[in-house]
């Protein structure tokens, strides 16, 4: 991950790198990508741009080391850096506001909804995205990077350059709050919630 | 509750510590946590209601972001492009 120049690699190594190692990821790129920008030209224009730097920065690559978590940041401070700003949409929530008010570590780890599981199983999935996309971003960045791609909190620590205790907080409550708009969801379409008991 | 394991007038209905019990959860259900883990969890699901519930709420979101929402398909001409481009700037 560090930015530090470590080999040279050959032009053919380069390229072997590139193909088996990176390409590999486009689809979940290009996922994540239009989940932040909600836009197809965009998020092809973000993907593009990630791939282009991946290249131009391929010597601080170490080869056969995490390639999807290196791009995934690539990708992360790009869309960070140029996307956030022409982007069309502005941002819902200001992101120091975000991190002022949840990310002490300490999270109060309550159950803040009665929503049931059994009322989640059986939502569709238009439902679950709708609920993921209404989330702010940095809310909806960490439940992509764990839920939708697998990665680890350590590895999310090291996309988003944030300690691993607050990943662990702000993926507890990007959780809690998209429980909240599922509950939503499940009242609207009638399914059980705990409110109608006996 | 019509759970499958245990019913619930067997586990006790307040959890007392309900801070440390859901962040372990959360982070036993992310993966987190070693194997040995896995032996304090079912006692915990046992004996307590709270905790059970938390469990399985959690387990159901993480499944179906999982598998159920939807991916973006990739635009097919993406991959060429960005190979082209590649090929270009050499």
């Amino acid at each position: 991950m560090s930015e530090v120049q470590r080999r040279k690699y050959s032009q053919e190594e380069k390229t072997a790198i590139f193909d088996g190692e990176f390409m590999p990821h486009i689809d979940s790129m290009y996922n994540f990508a239009f989940r932040l920008t909600f836009d197809e030209d965009d998020a092809k224009d973000l993907v593009q741009d990630t791939y282009m730097k991946a290249f131009r920065f391929i010597n601080s690559f170490e080869q056969g080391t995490n390639a999807k978590a290196w791009l995934f940041r690539i990708l992360k401070n790009s869309f960070i850096n140029e996307y956030r700003k022409k982007s069309k949409q502005p941002a819902k929530v200001d992101y120091q506001e975000v991190e002022t008010f949840y990310n002490s570590d300490d999270v109060d780890y309550q159950s803040t909804t009665d929503l049931r599981a059994e009322s989640v199983k059986d939502m569709l999935g238009d439902e679950i995205s709708n609920a993921l996309n209404a989330l702010a971003v940095d809310f909806r960045t960490v439940i992509i990077l764990a839920d939708l791609e697998g990665f680890t909190y350590e590895e999310m620590a090291k996309i988003l350059d944030i300690p691993i205790g607050t990943v662990r907080s702000r993926l507890h409550r990007a959780r809690n709050l998209l429980k909240e708009k599922l509950k939503g969801y499940a009242q609207t379409m009638g399914y059980n919630t705990d409110e109608e008991e006996e | 509750m019509e759970d499958k394991e245990l019913s619930s007038g067997e586990r006790k209905l307040e959890c007392s510590d309900v801070s440390r019990c859901f962040q372990l959860l959360e982070s036993i259900l992310d993966g987190e946590m070693g194997e040995e883990s896995k032996d304090l969890l079912q006692e915990k699901l046992a004996k307590c209601q709270p905790c059970f519930e938390h469990y399985h709420l959690e387990q159901a979101i993480r499944e179906v972001l999982k598998t159920k929402c939807t991916k973006q398909p990739c635009p097919e001409k993406l991959a060429d492009s960005i190979r082209q481009m590649i090929h270009d700037s050499k």
